[in-house]
């Protein structure tokens, strides 16, 4: 176990030189054919550990027996890996991706199993100074685990009503994404004038920085001074009738942000599907329709059996990004919500757990909620593709 | 048959004076009809086109409505932004406020950081732009031109990487700029954001490079360079408008980010644009004018760049998709 923490702890640092040596190993190896020579794989095996432990030996403190068995591994593996599998035939080409696949894994793939490390052991507002000074965090096994299931990420909103406000917020931003955006293309695919210009305003609530357009947004849904409330109140105003059924101006942020966080995201959302849809529809032969004309289709007709299936392939991929955009979308919900007394009455799944960490200084609890997320997302995603396989095999 | 029998037994005669009688009379059936036909089809056709007509005023209308309700909020915070300090809440709906003035324009940049601000997010957003196209360009090629093996594990590992929620990492990243001790810095953010858009960038590029021939870098390589060499001699120079794509999805990306902002910058010295406008539209709204402002001016050239460039950049959106 002590070997194994101390592995982790070095690890990122392990593996940036390792990457650096293995690209400038294979560098050599291919440039002048060493991997060749009977000699050389064993020599390399044992003297660059050995000069390894020389050089950071005393740097490195405690680890050293430890350092030094990774090292000697990793060696062997590159070592194995240019003289049986690249034979030096694939120089170019691996130094082409070294650099990428080298940054993916110091700041992507890294990161996610440092998440991992971290939801099994207590980092929290109080042992983060001793983890940042000797690296030392006590290990407690799924207690972080069993925290998620157990306690509140925030204040008092449970997992559960977490999980069932994200597939509420999930559906409801899809579903008027696509149809506001399938709406839109269709009026915008008719022939008439100035379609430049309406694309290009509709489009403005996408192009505009994302921050700026919450931002704006959350002003325009404050109680006394937001054009929504502002509007409200000289609707009732106007037909005193309506305050009777209950419409009129009300507290959006306070009261109803959910409400209010959805509605600012389809807004923004809208334009992303319109543009995708109105490619598609553009795409489809005018000759369809005209068969369909002398064939006596209705308009819905035409739409039900011509439009929707040719559009059918384009969109599906923007819906299904769309998807999981929006289940991983913090932005809109922090940006509402986050300021300081800010509600937790609209916050989904990922939002959560970005205040658990952020807000409250849960880490370890927050890495363990991650992971929880990840996984349901994972397995979501794979029924989904797997359903989607099915459908196209029928 | 009967008939047959019939014309033969006639006269030539008789035939042309009978040909004449009924095509008499069939002339005088026209002349009856035709003006109720012309009129029924004059009808028809004025209905038809009043029907296109309302039907294109009312496409028109809805457009326009949906136009209207996209840029609402951008002309609110225009018209806020101009408003005197002493009427910034009032609930005047007007576009120019009576009394405008560029006054909060003035005061936001004499007395916030927002211009120390902006060259934070510039700084910041230009050298990950770099960094992200640079590996992604050499990346994309190997994967477009080459065959080698782990290239499918490779491609395999990219479309997965897009898999694991980026809020999932801001938690470790901020904890590994920590360790690295380079919180509040521009390096700090530019490790956190610099491989984010990396995939999506070799997908677009790689896609390109794919419509390039071979044969360009064959003559090349006939006349003496390098695999190297044709790269950066005849891919490249090719290849300027995807790479455009990719530097401009690269720009935007960080320009607009947020979240991992928030956690590794915390002195207003080292904030980026979208940190200090937050910060100033707080709570109270007590600094509305000044965070319309500041919007107005981060707002205007973003669109102006988006619109001038979004052909190019749907047509790259697209193209992935559709390749993948």
């Amino acid at each position: 176990m002590e070997l194994l923490k101390s592995l982790y702890e070095v690890g990122w640092f392990l593996l940036l030189i390792v990457a650096g040596v293995g690209v400038l190993e294979g560098y050599f190896y291919t440039h002048f054919r060493f991997y060749d020579r009977k000699w050389f794989f064993p020599v390399l095996l044992s003297v660059v550990p050995l000069l390894f432990w020389g050089i950071f030996g005393n740097m490195l403190g405690g680890h050293t027996f430890a350092l030094w068995l990774y090292f000697l591994l990793a060696e062997g593996l590159i070592a194995a890996f240019f003289r049986y599998i690249v034979k030096g035939q694939h120089t170019v080409p691996y130094m082409l991706i070294a650099t990428a696949f080298v940054g993916l894994a110091l700041l992507l793939v890294y990161p996610f199993v440092f998440e991992f490390y971290l939801s099994f052991h207590d980092l929290k507002l109080t042992t983060i100074m001793a983890w940042k000074e000797t690296g030392q965090i006590p290990f407690v096994w799924f207690k972080q685990y069993v925290n998620v299931f157990t306690t509140s990420p925030l204040n008092d909103v449970s997992i559960w009503m977490l999980l069932w406000r994200t597939f509420l917020w999930t559906f409801t931003n899809v579903f008027f994404h696509v149809l506001g955006g399938f709406a839109l293309a269709l009026l915008l695919n008719n022939n008439i004038k100035g379609k430049g210009i309406y694309r290009t305003l509709l489009v403005i609530p996408w192009a505009m920085p994302q921050v700026v357009a919450v931002l704006a947004m959350r002003g325009e849904f404050h109680a006394e001074n937001g054009f929504v409330n502002i509007l409200l109140n000289r609707l009732v105003e106007w037909w005193p009738a309506l305050a009777n059924i209950g419409i009129g101006p009300v507290q959006w942020l306070s009261n109803y942000p959910l409400t209010t966080c959805t509605i600012i995201n389809v807004w923004l959302g809208i334009p992303f599907m319109m543009v995708v849809i109105l490619g598609g529809l553009q795409s489809i032969s005018k000759s369809y329709y005209d068969a369909a004309d002398i064939d006596g289709a209705t308009y819905f007709q035409k739409l039900r059996y011509i439009t929707l299936p040719l559009v059918k392939p384009v969109a599906m991929p923007a819906i299904t990004l769309g998807t999981i955009w929006t289940f991983n979308n913090i932005n809109v919900i922090y940006l509402v919500t986050g300021q300081a007394g800010g509600t937790e009455k609209a916050d989904i799944l990922v939002s959560a757990m970005y205040k658990a960490a952020f807000t409250y200084n849960r880490y370890s609890y927050s890495a363990a909620f991650a992971i929880v997320i990840f996984i349901l997302l994972f397995s979501i995603s794979v029924f989904y593709l797997h359903g989607l396989d099915a459908a196209k095999e029928d | 048959m009967i008939d047959n029998k019939k014309t033969s037994a006639m006269s030539p005669e008789e035939l042309s004076e009978k040909y004449e009688k009924t095509k008499e009379s069939l002339d005088q059936l026209r002349g009856m009809l035709m003006p109720f036909l012309k009129a029924q089809y004059e009808k028809n056709r004025k209905s038809l086109e009043r029907r296109e007509k309302i039907k294109i005023f009312l496409i028109h209308l809805v457009i326009i409505i949906c136009c209207f309700i996209c840029i609402y909020p951008l002309l609110r915070i225009f018209s806020i932004s101009l408003r005197p300090g002493d009427k910034l809440f009032s609930t005047d709906l007007s576009l120019i406020p009576d009394g405008a003035t560029f006054s909060a324009y003035v005061s936001l940049l004499k007395n916030t950081n927002f211009l120390r601000w902006l060259w934070n997010s510039l700084v910041i957003t230009i050298a990950t732009s770099f960094i992200g196209v640079s590996l992604a360009s050499t990346a994309a090629y190997a994967f477009s031109r080459f065959r080698f093996p782990g290239k499918k594990i490779g491609m395999i590992i990219l479309l997965s990487s897009q898999m694991i929620p980026a809020g999932m990492l801001i938690l470790p990243l901020f904890l590994m700029i920590m360790k690295m001790n380079l919180m509040n810095s521009y390096l700090g953010m530019i490790i956190a954001y610099s491989v984010s858009s990396l995939p999506f960038s070799i997908w677009i590029l790689k896609g390109y490079y794919d419509t390039i021939p071979r044969s360009l870098e064959e003559a090349a390589l006939v006349d003496g360079t390098s695999a190297v060499g044709a790269f950066w001699r005849i891919i490249l120079p090719l290849s300027t408008p995807a790479l455009s794509i990719a530097f401009l999805f690269n720009f935007t990306t960080a320009w607009n980010e947020y979240l991992v902002a928030r956690v590794v910058l915390f002195s207003s010295q080292q904030y980026t644009w979208t940190l200090g406008l937050f910060e100033l539209q707080g709570q109270y709204l007590t600094q509305w004018g000044m965070f319309a402002a500041g919007s107005m001016l981060v707002t205007i050239p973003v669109l102006i760049v988006f619109l001038y460039s979004s052909k190019w950049l749907i047509s790259g959106l697209t193209l992935g998709s559709v390749k993948g």
